[in-house]
Order: structure tokens, then sequence, then C-alpha cells
């Protein structure tokens, strides 16, 4: 069974609008965190339900809809999503209501829109979807394991299944994770992510969606051939033979990648994984990142799905990556790790 | 009536409504103002947090809550 992507749409830091070819401008953003470009909601979603809605939600529900909008298909069979983080804005409002009222007179709706199956929800209910619907919070692999339930229920006779991801960085949650050291404390833009070598990334969010189809349609953008995660690999060693065996499971050998989409994020000892990893596999392969574009966080590699999938539908690689456009492109393989723990690798193919 | 017509829209978050547009009769729920269940709470949660009051008997909701008038009318009744 084919899985092939119908349409696609981001709410990012990138603009994403379908309408133009594929960052064809680019935003730039200086300090250390990149957040989303918002659209006007009011074309997405029903005014009523804005006012309740916090910005994560706002983000996915509208990726959604103009997912669906894009294939011209009102109703899924299925509505699958990855989120590691979940509703934080609306979680912060909950808890700091608790501390400072003594749990005494909270409002219900923070607590309500606070669980992580808030904006799948939220899409079921504007959609009057009452099909399947899970959210799934896998950390890293929050997004793979939506995408592998989207695949399964096609094998299982779906038509068309809504998959995608959504996280946010909130300034409490900002804060928190730079005092873990995830990002970098040295003045500088997404564009010269790559030439600031040193500890640490720049933050990032977005949501991303994709309406998976088991039948071919014009128009669509490319196929999942392949999802494969591992988690905590024992070495580099282990991650080599994990992406041979993933390509040789879909009868590929490397020379047969057109495009390698790597999760490279500026932190030196994560991108030495990718720079080793290309230099043993992949030497002759054009490979390109993504995370100056969208910033590091635990589904990110729904924003790379998303930009494969347009670089395949588009057949042209954007003038942002710096890098002559491979003869062919009709395989993308895209590699990704979050924190050198969570390790996935896509395979898409031109339809 | 009017400065409690400004809570409902602040504590609701009624962003296309102004506090003049709600009528003092006007139904709040349904085919009036078209609020939900969800908005319930938080007009219970208004009326502890602006007025000190509690609802406590929950059959009394419907008709508390059926107009700004009636809401008002409960307030004062209860505010003594």
């Amino acid at each position: 069974m084919k899985a092939y992507i119908r349409s696609a749409a981001i709410v990012a830091p990138q603009d994403g609008s379908a309408g133009t070819p594929l960052l064809r401008q680019v935003l730039t953003y200086t300090g250390n965190r990149l957040t989303c470009a918002e659209p006007d909601y009011n074309q997405f979603i029903d005014p009523r339900a804005i006012r309740r809605m916090s910005r994560i939600i706002k983000m996915g529900t509208a990726a959604a809809m103009q997912c669906l909008q894009l294939a011209d298909v009102q109703m899924p069979g299925a509505i699958t999503m990855g989120t590691a983080y979940g509703c934080l804005e609306d979680t912060g409002v909950f808890m700091k209501r608790m501390v400072e009222q003594h749990e005494e007179m909270l409002t219900p709706t923070s607590f309500i829109q606070s669980t992580h199956n808030t904006i799948s929800a939220q899409i079921a209910l504007q959609l009057q979807c009452h099909a399947y619907n899970n959210t799934f919070v896998h950390r890293g692999f929050s997004f793979e394991s939506a995408l592998l339930d989207a695949k399964m229920l096609l094998e299982e006779g779906q038509k068309q299944v809504l998959t995608g991801a959504a996280d946010e960085i909130t300034p409490y949650s900002f804060s928190i994770l730079q005092r873990f050291g995830l990002y970098k404390t040295d003045p500088g833009n997404n564009i010269d992510l790559y030439n600031r070598p040193g500890k640490g990334t720049m933050a990032g969010e977005g949501a991303a969606f994709f309406l998976l189809d088991s039948s071919d349609h014009p128009g669509n953008y490319a196929i999942v051939d392949g999802l494969h995660t591992f988690y905590k690999p024992a070495g580099i060693e282990t991650i080599w033979e994990n992406i041979t065996q993933f390509l040789a499971a879909n009868e590929l050998q490397p020379g047969d990648i057109d495009l390698l989409v790597t999760g490279r994020n500026g932190d030196a000892a994560g991108d030495k994984i990718y720079a080793e990893m290309q230099e043993a596999i992949f030497p002759e392969q054009v490979a390109i990142g993504f995370k100056f574009l969208c910033g590091e966080y635990p589904t990110a590699s729904a924003f790379a799905l998303w930009m494969a999938a347009r670089i395949l539908k588009e057949q042209q690689l954007p003038a942002v990556f710096g890098v002559t456009q491979p003869a062919s492109l009709r395989r993308v393989l895209i590699y990704n790790h979050y924190e050198q723990i969570h390790h996935s690798l896509m395979l898409l193919r031109a339809c | 009536m009017s400065d409690l017509k400004a809570q409902i829209v602040a504590q609701l978050n009624l962003q296309h409504v102004k506090p003049e547009d709600i009528g003092d009769d006007m139904p709040l729920f349904a085919e009036g103002l078209g609020l939900d269940s969800i908005d319930a709470l938080e007009l219970i949660v208004l009326l502890q947090q602006e007025y000190k009051l509690k609802l406590n008997n929950a059959e009394e909701g419907p008709k508390v809550f059926r107009t700004v008038r009636t809401m008002a009318e409960y307030i004062k009744s209860h505010q003594a």
C-alpha cells in the first residue's frame, strides 16, 4: 500500500504558502529563538472558536485546515498527530492560577486546553469528524509515531488520513530549556546557524499537517516509502547500520538517494553525527539542512517532511540552500535526531 | 448591568462582541449570544471571582444564566 502525500501545510517560522515557490523569501531571526510567522487565522478557523484557542491550538488547527483545503477534502477518515510539549501556554496559565489563587476559582478553559490531545480534538470539532483520532506524545518520536499510525491505517484500508505535528515554545519553556544549555548564547542569526559551531542550537516551533492518501491523484506531492526510528544508538556504527539496513529494506543503495536532508542544528556534538554519517555512507550525495529555517524542537522532522515533499513536488531546490541541484530529484532521505537520543529516517519518492 | 456585560466579554474573550451589543434580555446561550457549556463554567467562576458568589445548586444554572438581567438579579439578591 502506497502512502501518497496529497497535500501539506505548515504554520512555521517560514512562510509556507502553497501559491508561491518554496522558500522564495526566507525569514531571518536574530538571537536564539525562531517563532512562527502566523497567518490570519480567520481564514482557516471558525471565528467563534478562535476566542478560546491558545496559540499552539490555532497554529495546529490552521495548518490542518489549510492542508485539507489544498487537497479539497472535507472529511478525513482518521486524524493522527504528534506533540512533545502539548499545549504549554494553557498549562502555564492553569498552573500559575493554581498557585496564585490557592487552587480556588480556576477557570476551566485553560485546564481543558492544557491536555496534549487538545489540538487534534479541536480539528475534529471544527470538522465534526467522529472518526479515529489519536495524539502521540513520544518526545522526539512524537511525529514519527503519528506518521507510522497513519501509514498503518492506510494499510488497514483507510483512504485518507490527516496526520501532523505541532509544538510551541513559550517564554517559560524557552527560559527553562535555555537553563539546560540547549541554546546558543552568542548573538547571530538563523541563516548563519551552521557557521557558528559550538554548543547549543536555536529554539524553534511549528505545526505541519499532511493528508496521506492511499491512491494516486494529480498534484500529489510525494510518496512516503519508508519510516524507521531508533533510540539511543550505542555508537556511530549502530547509526550507520540502521541507515544501511533501512535502505536495504527498501531495496535501495546509498547511491539511489538523490538528496539527503539532515537535522543539523548548529550544535557541534550533534552535527558531528551527520557529518560522519554523510562522509561514510553518502559521500556523493547533495545534503541540505532544515533547522536553520525552523529551529530545533522535538517535532521538527514534520517541517523536514513538509519541505522535502514540496521539493519533490516542485522539482526545484530553493537557492537558500546554496547547493547545486542534483541531476535527478526522485528520492529524498530525511535523517534527523533529537538530542542524539531519538533518531528517525523518512524515505520519500517523487510521484 | 453594563459592568457585568464588560466582565462577560472579558472573561469569555468574546473578541467580536462589544458589551453594548449584548441586550439586557438577550439569551446568553444557543440562539442568543451562542455561548456553550464551557462558557457556563466560566460564568460560574466569574460570579465567584467578581462577586464572591457560589452557585451551590447546579439546577439554578439555566435560570441564573439565561440573560444578563437574570444574572444581575441573582447577584443583587444574593449580595446583601
